[in-house]
C-alpha cells in the first residue's frame, strides 16, 4: 500500500470533504450515550467500559496475588479463592479484552474503509448496550447465596452442574455476552464487506480490516458453540437433561470438547485484532509498507482455519488415543508457521525502516518481543508429553499471561496511543506515555516471568496456598503485580490529561501514517465519509 | 491507498440497505444454525457428524463469501 499523496486530499485544517460535523444533531448529556447510532461514539463507550472491567478484574487479580504472597492462607477462604480465579477469567476476557478489540473495530473500521458509519446503526447501539448488564449479572454473582461461581473459567461439567446460584448467573451472563459479540460480528463483516468506498478491494484493505473480518467469522463460528454448550449446561442443572451426567448417560468429557471447539478460536479472537493494529503501527513507525502484506492475509486467514482444528490440546491428560494426541499436537505446532511468517515480516518491515520510537512503536515493538515467548511456550505446551506433566501449572498461567496480556493488552496499548490524537483531537504527553511502557514492560515481566520457574517446579495453579519451596517466587510475583497494576494509573491520567489538556493534534500527527482515516481533520468529525472517498 | 479528490456516490441507499439486511440474515441464520445444531446433535446422540457437518458448512460459507468479494 502506499502512501496517500497529501497534495490531492483538501486541507485538513480546513475541514475538507471528507469530514462534516456543521450538522451533527444529537442529544446531549447522557442521553448522547444510550440512545447513540454513532460509531465512534459506541466505539468510545466499549473502550471506556473494557477499561472499566479491566480494572475490575485486575482488582481480582491483585487479591489472588496477596493472597498468595506467602503459603498459609491469608485473607480469604478457598471458596472466595475460586470464585476469584474464576470471574478473573471471565471478566478479562468477556470484559475487558474482547469488547476492547470491538470498541477498536467500531472507531477505526468506518473510517479506515471509507465508510460513513457501521452497517447496522441501531443493532449496534443494542450490542454495546447488553454489556453492562452481563457485567452486573457476573459482578452481582459475588453476592448470591453460595457466592460467584468458582469451576474456573472454563465451567467444567460436572462441577459446574452441581454449583450453586452464581453458576445460573454466570451461564446468563455468557449468553447475553454471546448475542452482543455476534451482533458486533454480524455488524463488522456487513460492514466491511457491502460498505467499503469504492475503489477499496479486499486486498487494499488496511490489515486492522482484515484482522477484524476474519476475528469476526470466527465469533460467528465459535460464540454459538459456548452458548449451545451453556445452554445444554442450564438445562441439565434445572431441566432433568443429562448431556453431561455420566449417572444419566451423559459425557461429562464432552464439554470441554465443546467447550474448547469454542475456546481455542476464542484465543485467536483476542489475539488477531492486535495483530492487526501492531500490522498498523510498525509501518507507520518505520516509514515504510507493510512487507509481505498478501502473506499477512493468507497467515492469519491460516491462523484463524487452523485454530478450528487443534482445541483437544487442552485436554490431553483427559485421556484419548495416541493418534488423536499425536493429530493435535502436530496441528498445534503447525499454527507456528503462519505466526512465524507474520513475525518475519513485522521485523522485515522494520528491517532499514527509518525507525522511531514513540509510545505506540514502543508497546508494538514490546508486543512483538512478549508475544514471541508467549508462542515459544506454547509450543512447548503442544508437545504431548511435556504438556502432560505441567497441566496446570504456573506454567501454562505463565504461558497464556505472556500471549494475552502482552499480546491483547500491549496492542490495545499501542492502538490507543496510536489513534487517540484522531480520536480526540489532542496529542498526549509522549513522556508519560514511554513511562507508562517501561514500567508496565518490566513489571510485567517481574510478575509473570517468576512463574515459567514456578510451573516448571510443580505449582499447581487455582490454589490459595503452597509448599514453602514456592514462597520466593510468589512474593516476586506479588510485588510485580502490584507495579503492573499501579502502573496502569499513569495510563489512565495520560489519556485524561490527552484529552483535556493535550495540545491541538494535526490532522496527520504520525508521518508515515498512510490509511484513510489519517485524511480526515483532528478530531474526526461527528459524521464522516457521507460522500465516500474513491481509492485509486 | 490513494483517495482522489473526486468523490463518487455509493449505490443507492435503498440497494445498500438490502445488501446489508441480506448479509446480515446470512451470518445471524449460521449463528441460529450453529447454536441449534450443536445443542439438537447432543440430544439426538450423533454429536460428530452434527459437528463435521456444521463445521464443513461454516468454512464452506466463509470460502465463498470472500472469495466472491476478492476481486471487487
Amino acid at each position: 500500500m502506499s502512501s496517500i499523496p497529501h497534495d490531492r486530499v483538501a486541507d485538513p485544517a480546513a475541514g475538507h470533504g471528507y469530514g462534516h460535523d456543521d450538522h451533527a444533531h444529537h442529544p446531549s448529556g447522557i442521553m448522547r450515550w444510550i440512545t447513540t447510532t454513532n460509531h465512534k461514539d459506541i466505539g468510545t463507550l466499549y473502550l471506556w467500559f473494557s477499561f472499566i472491567m479491566f480494572i475490575a478484574g485486575g482488582c481480582l487479580a491483585l487479591t489472588i496475588r496477596t493472597e498468595l504472597f506467602q503459603p498459609g492462607l491469608q485473607i480469604v477462604e478457598p471458596e472466595f479463592f475460586n470464585s476469584l480465579t474464576t470471574l478473573h477469567g471471565l471478566i478479562m476476557i468477556f470484559g475487558a479484552i474482547m469488547p476492547a478489540a470491538v470498541g477498536f473495530a467500531n472507531w477505526q473500521v468506518p473510517l479506515m474503509i471509507g465508510a460513513p458509519d457501521m452497517a447496522f446503526a441501531r443493532m449496534n447501539n443494542w450490542s454495546f448496550w447488553l454489556l453492562p448488564f452481563a457485567a452486573s449479572l457476573l459482578i452481582g454473582s459475588f453476592f448470591v447465596p453460595g457466592g460467584a461461581a468458582a469451576g474456573g473459567w472454563t465451567l467444567y461439567a460436572p462441577l459446574s452442574v452441581e454449583a450453586g446460584m452464581g453458576m445460573d448467573l454466570t451461564i446468563f451472563a455468557v449468553h447475553i455476552m454471546g448475542a452482543s459479540s455476534i451482533m458486533g460480528s454480524i455488524n463488522i463483516i456487513t460492514t466491511i464487506l457491502n460498505l467499503r468506498a469504492p475503489g477499496m478491494t479486499l486486498m487494499k484493505m488496511p490489515l486492522f480490516v482484515w484482522t477484524w473480518l476474519i476475528t469476526a467469522y470466527l465469533l460467528i463460528a465459535v460464540m454459538p458453540v459456548l452458548a449451545g454448550a451453556v445452554t445444554m449446561l442450564l438445562t441439565d442443572r434445572h431441566f432433568g437433561t443429562s448431556f453431561f451426567n455420566a449417572a444419566g448417560g451423559g459425557d461429562p468429557v464432552m464439554f470441554q470438547h465443546i467447550f474448547w471447539f469454542f475456546g481455542h478460536p476464542e484465543v485467536y479472537i483476542m489475539i488477531l485484532p492486535s495483530f492487526g493494529i501492531v500490522s498498523t503501527i510498525i509501518p507507520t513507525f518505520s516509514r515504510k509498507p507493510l512487507f509481505g502484506y498478501a502473506s499477512m492475509v493468507y497467515a492469519t486467514s491460516s491462523i484463524a482455519i487452523l485454530s478450528f482444528i487443534v482445541w483437544a490440546h487442552h485436554m490431553f491428560t483427559v485421556g484419548m488415543p495416541a493418534a488423536g494426541q499425536l493429530f493435535f499436537m502436530y496441528a498445534t505446532m503447525l499454527i507456528a508457521i503462519p505466526t512465524g511468517v507474520k513475525v518475519f515480516n513485522w521485523l522485515a518491515t522494520m528491517w532499514r525502516g527509518s525507525m522511531t520510537f514513540e509510545t505506540p512503536m514502543l508497546f508494538a515493538i514490546g508486543f512483538i518481543f512478549l508475544f514471541t515467548m508467549g508462542g515459544f511456550t506454547g509450543l512447548v505446551l503442544a508437545i504431548t508429553p511435556v504438556d502432560i506433566q505441567l497441566q496446570d501449572t504456573y506454567y501454562v498461567v505463565a504461558h497464556f499471561h505472556y500471549v494475552l496480556v502482552a499480546g491483547s493488552l500491549f496492542a490495545f496499548f499501542g492502538g490507543v496511543y496510536y489513534w487517540i490524537p484522531k480520536w480526540a483531537g489532542r496529542m498526549y504527553n509522549e513522556t508519560l506515555g514511554k513511562w507508562h511502557f517501561w514500567l508496565s514492560m518490566i513489571f510485567f515481566n517481574i510478575t509473570f516471568f517468576p512463574m515459567h520457574f514456578l510451573g516448571l517446579a510443580g505449582m499447581p495453579r487455582r490454589v490459595p496456598d503452597y509448599a514453602v519451596q514456592f514462597t520466593d517466587w510468589n512474593q516476586v510475583a506479588t510485588v510485580g503485580a502490584f507495579g503492573f497494576g499501579l502502573s496502569q494509573l499513569v495510563f489512565l491520567y495520560v489519556v485524561l490529561d490527552c484529552i483535556r489538556n493535550g495540545k491541538p493534534a494535526p490532522a496527520r500527527p504520525w508521518e508515515g501514517a498512510d490509511t484513510l482515516e489519517w485524511t480526515l481533520p483532528s478530531p474526526a468529525p461527528y459524521h464522516t465519509f457521507e460522500t465516500p472517498p474513491h481509492v485509486a | 491507498m490513494k483517495p482522489a479528490t473526486t468523490q463518487q456516490p455509493l449505490r443507492t441507499g435503498d440497494a445498500t440497505r438490502s445488501a446489508n439486511v441480506r448479509t446480515g440474515l446470512i451470518l445471524g441464520s449460521i449463528a441460529l444454525v450453529f447454536f441449534g445444531g450443536v445443542v439438537y446433535a447432543h440430544y439426538a446422540g450423533e454429536s460428530t457428524l452434527g459437528m463435521s457437518v456444521l463445521g464443513f458448512a461454516i468454512v464452506g460459507f466463509l470460502a465463498v463469501a470472500i472469495g466472491r468479494n476478492l476481486r471487487q
